[in-house]
């Protein structure tokens, strides 16, 4: 917070000390509203897949245009005119599987990560202004999406837990409601329970009290956003979810098949804009072709430049970029409220935090753009011995500001990528 | 431009002028500008207070400050009028210390100003110190908002919940003046809140669950099949059954468990099996007459676990004889908890350990010499490649005479054994691909599973049952509603908010609760649940230490307890507090000695060693695999080092120069590595040595000297400031923004010295780093793990593209060459020469005074959760020489602490 106020605040204070002084958040992260609603993407889904990619399977040898696509790549090539690949981006940031918790945010040790402050913005005109979405209990490090408070936000990891929560049934609505409307009262009179507190506090501490309040003036806010969406029906969608969560590891692929699906109908249901998805991995032997791999996914990860790993590796690599093409498919024939595609509105980043994982190197990541009206059709290999190299966190700038946050920079970077995709 | 010590503090860096405040004294630490206060100060005339005020002082006010502190609207409304100083109000303290930071850092006056001469300045800096160490009173606390690990204790201690952990999602708390627990650095956010309303509405819950009437069972048959299975190591699906072949004693090794199956309510089931037994004449185990034994086990969840089967719930046993072909049914019931899935492991076969392997090798040398003869790694092969290849070899000629054969076998690496610094031999794929062909192993054919068939109550809700009762308490018979609550409240309240409550209060939660009851019609339990979601995200719960001046008993008795055990006050503390008995000194001493010995005093150990000393960071370092292959292993014998060496001093009062040189430790064999011991065994082991040596003491453990580096290089600069602000107690303050921190030139061309020596050529760097730098060069020896190092290391890089192989790790000596010669020597500001670490400890024990001085100062922060003023500069400088006058023992300075001043006003 600027001194500037905090002098406010203190003028204030007299006539009461719950300011709302939260409310200039959005102008400290330099982003304000500014929409051109023909030309601007309507979501975006961003999809990391933890245990990453075999770089150089992953991107195709040749830049440009004509480039021959790559082994890995080969299930989505139908989208080659809809979609961009980067090599050669990455945030500069530390290696290891923590160093993951940097592919949003750009730090590895929390701090907002792009999707968020997308949903800043695109947010507050759906039932959830973002989702995050992940295959049953991920590792410990295997994180997304970070509040500006550099929290990681929880994932629903059940396809059961996730379709409840876009198209719950009347059963548990009856205790939402008991429970914003209580809680409202709860919050309530806890100003007048500090009356006699006020009275004796210092300055500090009446400051500390403003941000007491302050923060529950926020939380009766987005109860009362809770109960607004609670009073509207659900939207009805008829998906055959199985009966039982496959979130065992060895099942991991189909849990992924499911998450797209609903992912897809949250979309199409204007549910939600702002969709992360986790695709984690351990060390389950997959079972792919009616062929059961050599090792574990992790060790596959691991392969020591072995060829025979590497193609396995790969293997595991198509099968998630085949079931990205089954995602991509039905956005391509699902249509938006103005009866363009889905694809069309919906900007899908898909990449990995890891870079190498076999050393793991969290250095020229995996990046990948689908959809969302850009300008497509090219491998672009950004150099990285460039006096001032780009950043992943430059094609972050670009994205974001499609959706009108006014960021000039982000985690180091500084300068939007704007002039490979406008 | 009072306000923006940032940018200031970068001003202060290129001002050309060097000036020390007062030498040898930046204490207490610069504080940041956390707030700004209007009101007036006296610049006095000469006339009416002379000798306080000298007439440079006013000349200096007038020169520098007055041209932007005067009139209506002063900088930074920081204003100065010709009124008497009021000493006796906190504000004037307040003030006249943060002139005296800004003054005496070169903050103030402004760069673009003009700049008063070395004399003048260091004359009114000493003139302000004079005053403000007679005037300053100790205190100043903001109110403290609970850190996470104080919400956890507090919840509960307050529901008996030993089990409440706050989600992983929970906001982290910032760390102000080197701790977590600081008033001014405990900010509430929105999410914050929304987590506490959340958490608040669980713990609701467990305490007074919501009335969903009966439960009914409803039980349905699950045909789970036998491919349904999750498969682990040495577990395969063979056609349509699965084969287990490995008696290993962890479900991800040898377990199997259905895929689609978690119980969906807590309660009995009835679980079918089909099994049979596989022995087969091309069977290399002699064949088995006993029965094959399948154990059932109850598995928490049905994502990937790694649990021990000893450690999981044994349900049932089957034993499938081995005298019969076709499989076997067997069906039991079993009682599950809501959630849980059932592991099924073959609890008696022959391969049942990695020993196991290492014997089969030993005794078979023939097999031993085909895989030695395979001849290349064996990543990348498939489990059947190496399978094929062994058996191939093992047709040929062998060379029965490889000296190898004889060579000891050592560990395990990922599944094989290996020679040490030779082949990684893949017996267990051998081994597997063998009993996977030909047995002995278990198969399983069917399995279904049908329920609940009835219900049952799990220690889950008996615990609940309990707990319930207990918070509710005897309904007194013909008590109302109303009468019931309040009797509920009357105990509930006191405790959350850890001080007596009055009428009034309890009346407004007594209300909250009725109103809910009433307009609902709902019970008792659901109106006392809206009274304790309140309580919960109440300021009176969240923060503590609101009241002004001298703290009253209630608030004594937190700040204690809070302080040695991280937990709201127990007991016996909250009725002494209720007494009004904390006040007495000789009660807080007897209080004292006994938090430290009971075993939460544990929380305060971890707690302030990991942020004193810093092992709290170990968990960001990841040490170059080159230069140290490092596990968990070894970060948690780190930490328990540094937590076992602080707790024998504390509870033993030993004297504080042990901390420096104690001649013991606490150590592992996973840290021989480091210290050059030879222990064995797996416990932490206390070890003795000589004092005055390289290790031992905060000065010598590996924690420490790893969390002062990055892992992959040391940094001179990086260690001084540390002990400046750790273990000398004068820090400096912050690096300008603009300036580049020094990389370490890891080829070995230019030495570590010459490039910290770079801060000398630049006078405004020099003003710091003539402290800093010297004192970092003196621990150069210890390498980024805290291992004794005579020569930097040069680190040898793999072939470009080519995978960081096992033989650049550490363990190997490979991963490193020697490069240039450590140079140690460093000069401390008063002209000290240190040689190396030893001259330090030495320094150091015979000046037990600046440790003393500085380890009060951090446990008095870390107690009262506020920086030091000038205040607490007296009461630190009382309580260090009572403490040496006695033995200098650290338990007695702790009791010192609590006894003090400043530890009993806010």
């Amino acid at each position: 917070m600027n001194p500037s106020d905090r002098r406010t605040f203190l003028k204030g204070t007299s006539a009461n000390l719950a300011l709302p002084m939260l409310e200039s958040t959005r102008a400290a992260l330099g982003a304000t509203h500014e929409k051109d609603p023909a030309s601007e993407p309507k979501r975006l889904v961003c999809v990391g897949v933890y245990l990453g990619f075999y770089q150089k399977d992953f991107f195709p040898a040749k830049t440009g245009h004509h480039y021959d696509i790559s082994p890995v790549l080969e299930p989505i090539e139908g989208y080659r005119e809809e979609m961009t690949i980067f090599s050669g981006l990455d945030h500069r940031g530390r290696h290891g599987h923590e160093g993951w918790r940097a592919w949003m945010s750009g730090r590895a040790t929390g701090s907002v990560s792009m999707d968020q402050l997308v949903a800043d913005h695109v947010g507050d005109q759906t039932r959830f202004a973002s989702m995050q979405l992940t295959c049953g209990s991920p590792p410990g490090d295997a994180k997304l999406s970070f509040t500006k408070e550099g929290v990681a936000l929880p994932m629903i990891g059940r396809p059961s837990v996730l379709y409840e929560t876009l198209f719950r049934s009347g059963s548990d609505k009856a205790r939402m409601e008991y429970l914003l409307k209580t809680n409202r009262s709860v919050l309530d009179g806890l100003s007048e329970e500090t009356r006699a507190l006020e009275r004796t506090v210092t300055s500090k501490d009446r400051e500390k009290l403003g941000e007491y309040f302050a923060s529950v003036r926020d939380v009766e806010k987005k109860l009362q956003k809770q109960q607004l969406w609670l009073d509207r029906p659900t939207p009805k969608v008829d998906y055959p979810l199985p009966e039982f969560d496959p979130v065992a590891p060895d099942v991991a692929l189909e849990c992924e098949s499911i998450m797209y699906d609903l992912m897809a109908l949250a979309l199409t249901t204007d549910s939600t804009r702002v969709l992360t998805f986790l695709i984690p991995g351990w060390s389950q032997v997959f079972t792919i072709n009616n062929r059961k791999l050599s090792a574990g996914y992790h060790s596959l990860s691991h392969h020591g430049n072995e060829v025979a790993k590497i193609a396995e590796y790969n293997m595991v690599g198509r099968e998630h970029v085949k079931r990205l093409g089954g995602f991509l498919d039905k956005l391509k024939a699902n249509k938006d409220a103005d009866d363009r595609p889905l694809l069309d509105t919906t900007t899908v980043l898909y990449g990995s935090g890891m870079g190498d994982a076999n050393t793991h190197d969290n250095s020229n990541l995996p990046t990948l753009l689908v959809g969302g009206g850009l300008r497509h059709g090219q491998h672009h290999q950004i150099d990285r011995g460039a006096a001032s190299p780009r950043l992943l966190g430059d094609l972050y700038l670009t994205l974001m500001q499609q959706f009108g946050v006014q960021s000039e920079q982000f985690a180091g970077a500084t300068s939007n990528m704007n002039e490979y995709l406008l | 431009m009072f306000n923006n010590s940032k940018n200031h503090r970068r001003i202060s860096a290129v001002v050309d002028e060097a000036t020390s405040p007062v030498p040898g004294d930046s204490w207490p630490r610069p504080l940041p500008f956390a707030s700004v206060f209007v009101f007036s100060l006296l610049i006095t005339a000469p006339l009416c207070s002379a000798q306080t005020i000298p007439a440079d002082t006013i000349r200096f006010l007038n020169r520098y400050c007055a041209d932007c502190h005067t009139g209506d609207e002063p900088e930074g409304e920081v204003r100065f009028d010709l009124q008497p100083i009021q000493w006796e109000r906190a504000e004037s303290v307040d003030l006249w210390q943060r002139v005296y930071d800004v003054v005496s850092q070169q903050e103030m006056p402004p760069r673009d100003a003009e700049q008063p001469a070395t004399a003048d300045r260091k004359q009114m800096v000493d003139w302000l110190h004079s005053q403000l160490t007679e005037h300053a009173k100790p205190g100043g606390t903001t109110i403290r908002r609970l850190n996470r690990e104080e919400y956890e204790n507090s919840i509960r201690d307050l529901f008996d919940m030993p089990e409440f952990k706050a989600p992983d999602a929970f906001p982290a708390d910032d760390s102000q003046y080197g701790f977590d627990n600081i008033g001014e650095g405990l900010v509430l956010s929105p999410p914050l809140m929304a987590q506490y309303l959340e958490l608040a509405t669980l713990v609701a819950d467990s305490i007074l669950p919501p009335d969903n009437g009966p439960e009914v069972a409803n039980p349905q048959l699950y045909r789970i099949g036998a491919t349904w299975l999750a498969e682990s190591a040495w577990t395969t699906v063979e056609g349509d059954r699965f084969r287990i072949s490995s008696s290993k004693k962890d479900n991800a090794h040898t377990a199997g468990w259905p895929i689609r199956f978690s119980a969906p309510k807590s309660g009995i089931y009835r679980l079918t099996i089909d099994a049979s037994s596989l022995q087969t004449d091309k069977m290399f185990y002699a064949r088995q007459d006993q029965p094959f034994r399948l154990s059932i086990y109850a598995k928490q969840k049905t994502e990937q676990t790694y649990d021990w089967f000893d450690r999981l719930r044994h349900l049932a046993d089957f034993d499938v004889q081995t005298d019969q072909e076709p499989p076997q049914k067997f069906t039991c019931e079993i009682e599950l908890i809501k959630g849980e899935a059932f592991g099924l492991r073959w609890s008696n076969g022959p391969v049942h350990s990695n020993g196991f392997h290492r014997e089969r090798l030993k005794q078979d040398r023939r097999l031993h010499a085909a895989m030695l003869g395979i001849g290349k790694d064996p990543r990348g092969m498939s489990q059947q490649q190496y399978y094929q290849e062994t058996l191939d070899l093992l047709k040929g000629e062998l060379d029965l005479e490889n000296p190898r054969l004889d060579e000891e076998l050592v560990g395990i690496l990922f599944g094989g054994i290996a020679h040490k610094n030779g082949p990684k031999l893949m017996v267990d794929w051998f081994v597997h691909e063998e009993v996977r062909r030909y047995g002995p192993a278990l198969d399983i054919t069917d399995v279904s599973i049908e329920g609940p068939l009835r219900l049952i109550e799990d220690d889950e809700m008996r615990t609940r049952k309990a707990r319930t009762a207990k918070f509710l308490g005897e309904r007194a018979a013909g008590a109302t509603d109303r009468e019931y609550a309040e009797h509920v409240l009357r105990r509930f309240l006191p405790r959350a908010f850890r001080r007596s409550v009055g009428d009034e209060q309890v009346q407004v939660y007594v209300d909250l609760a009725m109103r809910e009851i009433e307009s609902s019609n709902a019970r008792i339990e659901d109106g006392l649940h809206v009274a304790v979601r309140r309580a919960l995200v109440s300021p009176n719960f969240l923060y503590r230490s609101p009241r002004p001046g001298r703290l009253d008993d209630f608030d004594l008795a937190s700040r204690l307890s809070y302080f040695l055990t991280s937990s709201p006050p127990d007991d016996q503390l909250f009725e002494l507090a209720a007494l009004g008995k904390l006040s007495n000194a000789e009660i807080r001493k007897s209080q004292t000695l006994r938090l430290l010995s009971s075993d939460r005093s544990s929380n305060f150990v971890k707690s302030f060693t990991g942020q004193w000393l810093g092992t709290r960071r170990l968990h960001d370092i990841m040490p170059d695999p080159r230069l140290f292959f490092y596990y968990q292993q070894h970060r948690d014998s780190m930490t328990s080092e540094v937590e076992m060496l602080f707790e024998e001093i504390l509870k033993e009062n030993h004297s504080l120069d042990t901390f420096l040189d104690p001649g013991f430790s606490y150590r592992h064999k996973s840290l021989n590595k480091i210290y050059g011991d030879e222990l064995d065994g797996n416990e932490m082991q206390r070890v003795e040595f000589q004092r005055g040596g390289r290790h031992g003491g905060i000065l010598g453990l590996s924690a420490v000297m790893m969390a002062t580096a990055n892992g992959v290089d040391t940094h001179p600069v990086q260690r001084g400031v540390w002990l400046l602000e750790n273990v000398f107690g004068t820090p400096t303050p912050e690096p300008p923004d603009n300036v580049p921190a020094i990389a370490p030139d890891t080829t070995g061309t230019t030495t570590m010295r010459s490039l910290v020596e770079k801060h000398r050529a630049d006078q405004s760097c020099a003003h710091c780093h003539d402290k800093i730098d010297p004192l970092g060069m003196v621990l150069e020896n210890f390498d980024p793990v805290g291992r004794w190092r005579d020569n930097y290391p040069i680190y040898v890089q793999p072939n470009d593209g080519e995978a960081l192989k096992e033989e650049f790790y550490a363990n190997t000596g490979k991963g490193t060459k020697p490069g240039p010669p450590i140079d140690s020597v460093g000069v401390l500001i008063d002209g000290t020469r240190l040689n190396d670490v030893t001259d330090l400890k030495r320094y150091l024990v015979e000046n037990i005074d600046i440790f003393s001085r500085c380890l009060t100062g951090k446990l008095l922060v870390y107690a009262t959760g506020r920086p030091l003023n000038f205040g607490d500069r007296r009461v630190i400088d009382k309580i260090v020489g009572d403490v040496k006058d006695q033995e200098n023992g650290f338990r007695d300075l702790i009791v010192a602490i609590v006894q003090s001043e400043a530890f009993a006003v806010k």
